[in-house]
């Protein structure tokens, strides 16, 4: 008699999802407002731009699209995105005189257990994931202090430049960017695991009271998303030859901004790899217009996080119900 | 004694077009307890949130004291004097019971005089039977029967001159009971209105002066305590038996077909429950809040951390301390709380009927698109559902709908044997209340066990066929369907050891 929940009639339900929605509506006039201004921008229609703009793209897209699977499963963000990154760099730098082959897969399974480590106590003793990651980025950063004595790490040996090759032009980072997005779609909308990713997102009670595998399902998204951290720490390194203790800098930051852009809810249930992408070179393209026309770094970040202010606001504060 | 206090009069309010309260009138004089009885639906908590400010009635009036009052909200009516202790408590555990007090209170004042607070708190408290208490104490550290009592104290502090208590005693033991009845005796000798809602009929009778009655919305009776009797409450809160929905199976004589439950136990919520429920057979837990019968459920859904005891079904133990463990033995639970722990309400129909088989779907660890659309339409149509609704969000149908889909989610799996429910019709209308029980009798058909709780009298006769009634933490007695429904009344109300 309480609950008594009225249906809107069908109608209105279809013309409302006919609409086109709001972040679909806040992109197009974006697009409208920053289209002639790019275009009209000095050097900004060049290939070689282009790839500029890509390549900046690439790293904080690897670890954005790890961190999408972690929101959707509703586990909000991570704190310790860039500590975890500089940790896997530096393992991989002082194990190269083993070679390239044994280096990154040290490198991949550090990033994979570290972080999944924590996904285990989020899905499993549910943890609060924020209050959690910052722990954990504290002990992570810590360690890689103690790991490096606060002095940098360079490559214990050569073989790596093969990871700075850029084919057609394009960093291999690109390449394997452009790989795990896919990958993370398809895991998403093919997968058990993804599928029951959107439910635990959307209501964690629910999926537990249906017998769900919450646990289960926390751990391989916060597993993958060590995977793509990993890979962002390598490429790091590779890039950098020698890794300090604020090599990764903001990827934190970055990369949460990157998905939020994207449109990803921050509460969980709803997003894809493949918008995290688009908000990723959404970020890129701006960046890249502010600095042709010749904009200080300070005001670059100033607009990215006016951007995400603003997709925050339009798309994520609509008040769910 | 110049008239009553409380004049309700001619009261109603509808709910999307379903009327919940019809013209109800009723009085209540200063130093009075008065009881408002009805079982589930009948229109008591109406009454009590329009009389607490908390939903505007579509005609009538409530006076107060000679005024007409208009309660726009929960402030305007406390300022007028009207407090409400909730069945959900709303003190705060981490706060002291002084803190708790002042909680709320619009004439406290901006700066605390705290020692005129703290002999003021002492002398309600003392006023409650309270003299343990210090205003200085956690109330994380109470009981739950000291904790109503805080919560009447409160009411008292703010200047209550109309207290109205809704199941106050739902949860508590028979001694938390007494104190907080004594506790009641004074706030009425004081000169305030009491208003008692209560399912527990022999403690209306013994506490309060006066008992309408209210059944399907309408008031039935109101009447002196002292010419009532239980029976006579009962007949009046029932009206007619309802008819129930005949079974034409025999119950499956394959024990290893059963559920079996032995000692299940929940600390501080279930004493101990032993049934073995056979396949193709509806099983009905008849209990009000608090007698243990949802926790039964919850305990063989997993959800009970802390419960012991043996279950056994198809000749396998139950991992029941798990919900994955009790999914994985084959036992499906929906909950009474729809919206929180049930449905996904963002979700399209479609992937809410899906949602917890998704790993039946397809090869390996791969979702088939195509058999996942096959499924969800045929579900639908089992469960009676408009095929067209399938791609809209579950939150879009009606409160019948969406428990169809809910109660639709766990049919048509060879791997589910059990079927257990929690208030299965809870916010349902007529219609589709009759064709969720419906449903309920075809999977028992089809040979699941079902098991279902609830509190409405009705469905516990048309579904039944074996009804278990419980009180206490524990079972009263058990009856073949079809029942006598005051029988079943009676001994959820009062249990067996009454008259």
């Amino acid at each position: 008699m309480m609950s008594l929940l009225t249906a809107p009639p069908a109608a209105a339900v279809r013309a409302r999802r006919a609409r086109p929605g709001r972040l679909a509506v806040a992109l197009a006039v974006l697009v409208v407002v920053l289209l002639p201004v790019a275009v009209t921008t000095e050097r900004f229609l060049t290939l070689g731009n282009a790839r500029a703009i890509l390549a900046s793209a690439a790293l904080v897209g690897i670890t954005a699209i790890g961190a999408t699977l972690v929101m959707i499963a509703g586990s909000a963000v991570s704190m310790a995105a860039s500590q975890t990154a500089t940790v896997v760099a530096m393992v991989f730098l002082a194990t190269l005189d083993r070679g390239l082959t044994v280096a990154t897969l040290l490198a991949l399974l550090t990033g994979v257990v570290v972080t999944a480590v924590q996904g285990l106590a989020v899905g499993y003793w549910e943890a609060n994931p924020i209050v959690l990651t910052i722990a954990a980025g504290f002990a992570i950063g810590g360690g890689a202090i103690w790991f490096s004595g606060g002095t940098p790490v360079s490559a214990a040996a050569g073989g790596y430049e093969i990871l700075n090759a850029t084919p057609l032009g394009l960093p291999l980072a690109v390449y394997v960017l452009l790989v795990l997005a896919v990958l993370a779609e398809w895991i998403l909308r093919r997968t058990t695991a993804g599928r029951q990713l959107y439910l635990v997102g959307e209501n964690r009670a629910a999926a537990r009271a249906a017998g769900l595998p919450v646990g289960r399902v926390t751990v391989v998204a916060w597993a993958f998303f060590g995977l793509c951290l990993a890979v962002t720490g390598v490429f790091l390194a590779s890039f950098n030859t020698s890794a300090t203790t604020n090599l990764a800098g903001t990827l934190t930051l970055d990369a949460i901004a990157a998905v939020l852009v994207g449109g990803t809810a921050i509460a969980g249930g709803k997003g894809s790899a493949l918008r995290t992408l688009g908000g990723a070179l959404l970020i890129s393209v701006i960046s890249d217009v502010l600095l042709l026309r010749g904009y200080e770094t300070g005001v670059q970040i100033l607009v990215k996080g006016l951007l995400v202010l603003a997709v925050v606001v339009l798309v994520h504060l609509r008040g769910r119900r | 004694m110049s008239g009553p206090l409380v004049v309700v009069d001619a009261l109603a309010r509808s709910f999307a077009g379903v009327p919940a309260v019809r013209e109800v009138s009723f009085t209540v004089g200063a130093g009075e307890i008065h009881a408002l009885c009805g079982h589930n639906g009948a229109g008591k908590s109406t009454v009590v949130r329009m009389l607490s400010g908390q939903l505007a009635p579509d005609a009538g009036r409530i006076v107060l004291d000679g005024e007409a009052a208009d309660l726009r909200s929960r402030q305007v009516a406390q300022r007028l004097g009207v407090a409400l202790v909730d069945q959900e408590l709303s003190v705060v555990p981490a706060l002291t019971v002084l803190e708790n007090m002042t909680l709320g209170d619009i004439d406290a004042p901006l700066v605390t005089r705290r020692r005129a607070a703290v002999r003021r708190c002492r002398e309600l408290l003392d006023e409650m039977g309270l003299d343990r208490l210090r205003p200085g104490q956690l109330v994380a550290t109470l009981s739950m029967g000291e904790r109503q009592l805080v919560e009447i104290a409160k009411a008292l502090s703010q200047r209550a001159r109309v207290v109205i208590l809704d199941e106050p005693t739902a949860t508590l033991s028979e001694a938390e009971s007494r104190r907080v009845f004594a506790a009641v005796r004074r706030v009425a000798a004081r000169g305030c209105a009491v208003i008692f809602v209560s399912h527990r009929l022999p403690e209306v009778l013994e506490l309060c002066d006066t008992v309408t009655v209210l059944r399907d919305g309408r008031r039935v009776v109101t009447a002196p305590a002292a010419d009532l009797t239980v029976d006579r409450l009962i007949v009046h809160m029932l009206g007619e038996t309802p008819h129930r929905l005949e079974t034409s199976r025999r119950p499956d004589p394959d024990l290893t077909h059963a559920l079996r439950i032995e000692h299940l136990r929940v600390p501080g919520r279930l004493a101990d429950f032993t049934l073995t429920a056979r396949a193709g057979r509806i099983y009905a837990l008849a209990g009000q809040l608090g007698s243990g019968a949802s926790d039964v459920l919850r305990a063989l859904a997993g959800l009970h951390a802390r419960a012991t005891g043996s279950v056994q079904l198809r000749d396998r133990a139950v991992a029941f301390r798990s919900p994955v463990g009790a999914a994985r033995a084959g036992i499906a639970f929906v909950s009474n709380d729809r919206k929180g722990e049930g449905l996904f309400l963002d979700k399209p129909v479609a992937g809410n009927l899906v949602a917890t088989r998704l790993d039946r779907l397809g090869r390996g660890p791969l979702v088939a698109a195509g058999r996942e659309r096959r499924t969800a339409r045929s579900l639908a149509e089992l469960a009676g559902l408009p095929p067209d609704r399938l791609a809209d969000p579950v939150l879009t149908l009606s409160g019948g709908n969406q428990q169809k889909v809910f109660v639709g989610r766990s049919l048509g799996r060879p791997d589910v044997h059990v079927l257990l429910l929690d208030e299965p019709t809870r916010g349902v209308d007529i219609g589709g209340r009759a064709a969720i029980h419906r449903l309920l009798r075809d999977a028992a058909e089809a040979g699941l066990v079902v098991v279902f709780a609830s509190t409405e009298l009705e469905e516990l006769l048309e579904l039944g066929d074996v009804i278990l009634t419980m009180r206490d933490g524990r079972v009263v007695d058990t009856y073949p369907g079809g029942a006598d429904g005051a029988v079943l009344m009676r001994d959820m109300t009062e249990g067996k050891d009454a008259a």
